[in-house]
């Protein structure tokens, strides 16, 4: 692991008697993408929130860049940057104004400011908006305004706070191309939390929390290799000989009304299985273990059961 | 310093560019002056007076509700998170009330000269004072705006506020009739009522030499606003102003560098609860 650009330690946040955080742990690489998933409430904005220096941590230790989030609050503003879940921007100004305000914000030269505007306006493709009044955007729009803005101090740290929320998919896909460019071309680290499972696919690394503990930590890879299994869904016409074959060769399945269920954990042994029934499967569908299913299994449910988004 | 005159042109652009607002706080004072210089015949010049620091005061007032529009909007939030002192932005909201009340009561002012030639400074001085007591009262007001934005943390309450306080402020106040008119109950009030002393100073200020109403009215304000003996000349009006409005600045600096944002954001809480 590269130089940790994030450290948690023993991180706690009450609200009066309430523990909304419970004494979590964990570090972020520097350049890495780092993804925090939960549902609503398990605890992610209020992490988010204490690392951005907005609210107060009640017990622990949370540094960005070395810098104490509590005590150095200046300087770790001065390195970081925030997309939150609903815009921030000034509706009433103009995307110049308001890049241009931001860099007031956080003493950007002045000979530097125009050309760091040309720059992140480039990277999120919207130089011909430039002088168009914020409230006169789309959704999609807005958000990749509010990336630039987040970037335009050069910050060693991305903090997007679902980004992507309320987003149609093509604009999400749009959004994520301008933040894995952005990874590639800057080396920035990019912290965020999201409740789509396919988004946290492109981290480097996830952690999974739920009432306000992080239950699970590893890649995306790692986790499905841990938590979830290939699935292969097959209706046959004999299902006697099938399910004879699957147990002589140790397979887990399970009969559903008008398919078999079965666990893939051999191939070899599940190749064999359809080789000697080939003749008798109609139909045959193979499921590769998604982070969904991680989080299905770790929590015993989906990600947005119950949620409000 | 940059951040409070980036605040300051940002703040004067969103009141530029406001433009059915700025048409309506325009329109306002003019219906004011009609309506109250048909009851009170040829006192124009006093009326003016009043109704222009009425708008410095309105001015004031108003640059706050847009800070707590900037509160609900998210605007404050991106601020919170940046290496900005809340002071500093607190002093920018100050500076922009300041500027703001002026213009606007100049520009009423300038329209009023034209529309009511017999009101015209005497003096270049005169103009000077003017801008300078307008920019002094938008200040001051600044300090009370922010102050109820800080204490009210959303546009409904602020705006239920700052109607059943602007309202009797600027009505028992002498703006628009004078305090001796009233009935002593309500002269009472408006001892007590800031705006008082900023509309009996900038009488003094605006007066017209040789303009006998307002001389008179001057004078029997003078006698309603004594206080056990004490006589409150225009300039002992400007202390009582400088006295609320270091009150009005320090209470909202205070409270608005102090709002605990973690608690302002209920949704959080909402989600929080939801899962327990």
């Amino acid at each position: 692991m590269t130089r940790p650009i994030i450290q948690v330690k023993n991180f706690t946040k009450r609200y009066g008697s309430f523990e909304a955080v419970k004494n979590i742990s964990f570090d972020v690489a520097e350049g890495s993408i780092f993804a925090f998933l939960g549902p609503n409430g398990a605890g992610k904005s209020t992490t988010i929130n204490t690392l951005c220096t907005i609210f107060e941590k009640t017990e622990g230790q949370l540094l960005i860049d070395g810098k104490d989030v509590s005590r150095e609050k200046n300087a770790v503003r001065q390195s970081i940057g925030v997309v939150f879940q609903d815009s921030t921007l000034d509706k009433k100004m103009t995307i110049e104004e308001n890049l241009k305000m931001h860099c007031v914000f956080y003493k950007v030269p002045r000979a530097e400011i125009e050309e760091r505007i040309n720059f992140v306006l480039d990277l999120v493709d919207l130089k011909e908006w430039r002088r168009k009044p914020v409230s006169a955007l789309s959704g999609g729009m807005t958000r990749r305004v509010e990336i630039a803005r987040g970037l335009i101090h050069y910050p060693k740290v991305l903090f997007l706070d679902e980004p992507t929320t309320g987003l149609d998919p093509q604009t999400r896909n749009h959004v994520w191309e301008y933040v894995l460019r952005l990874q590639k071309e800057k080396n920035i680290t990019i912290f965020l939390t999201t409740h789509y499972m396919d988004e946290a696919e492109h981290a480097d690394d996830v952690a999974i929390m739920d009432h306000g503990k992080i239950i699970a930590h590893d890649s995306p890879f790692g986790l499905k290799k841990q938590y979830t299994k290939d699935r292969a869904y097959i209706t046959t016409s004999n299902a006697p000989k099938f399910e004879d074959l699957l147990t002589q060769q140790g397979l887990n399945f399970e009969k559903r009304e008008r398919y078999h269920r079965v666990d893939v954990e051999d191939n070899a042994k599940f190749l064999y299985v359809l080789s000697e029934c080939r003749v008798d499967i109609t139909d045959m569908e193979l499921r590769k273990g998604t982070l969904n299913d991680v989080f299905l299994d770790i929590t015993g449910r989906e990600i947005r059961e119950g949620g409000n988004a | 310093m940059a951040v409070i005159k980036a605040l300051c042109i940002r703040n004067l652009k969103a009141f530029w560019r406001n433009k059915p607002a700025l048409i309506f706080n325009m329109i306002l004072p003019f219906f004011f002056i009609f309506v109250f210089s048909s009851i009170f015949a040829g006192a124009i010049a006093m009326m003016l007076a009043g109704i222009i620091i009425a708008t410095s005061f309105d001015s004031g007032l108003r640059v706050s509700s847009s800070t707590i529009d900037d509160m609900t909007s998210g605007f404050m939030k991106e601020v919170l998170v940046s290496p900005v002192s809340r002071f500093t932005i607190a002093v920018g909201q100050f500076v922009s009330s300041a500027i703001i009340g002026s213009v606007q009561g100049l520009l009423i002012y300038i329209i009023g000269v034209i529309i009511f030639p017999d009101i015209r400074p005497n003096s270049p001085l005169t103009v000077i004072l003017v801008i300078a007591s307008m920019a002094f009262v938008g200040l001051i007001f600044a300090g009370f705006g922010l102050l109820l934005a800080s204490k009210s943390k959303n546009m409904q309450t602020f705006q239920a506020l700052s109607m059943a306080l602007t309202m009797p402020m600027t009505f028992i106040s002498g703006a628009y009739i004078p305090l001796f008119s009233l009935p002593v109950p309500l002269q009472w009030v408006g001892r007590f009522n800031p705006m008082t002393y900023a509309v009996h100073f900038f009488r003094d200020v605006a007066i017209v030499s040789g303009d006998e109403i307002m001389k008179y009215t001057l004078a029997r304000e003078q006698e309603v606003l004594q206080f056990w003996g004490l006589n409150i000349t225009p300039t002992v009006s400007v202390l009582i102003l400088v006295v609320f409005g270091a009150v009005f600045l320090f209470l909202s600096t205070m409270t608005f560098t102090r709002i605990d944002f973690s608690k302002m954001n209920r949704n959080i809480m909402d989600a929080v609860e939801m899962w327990s």
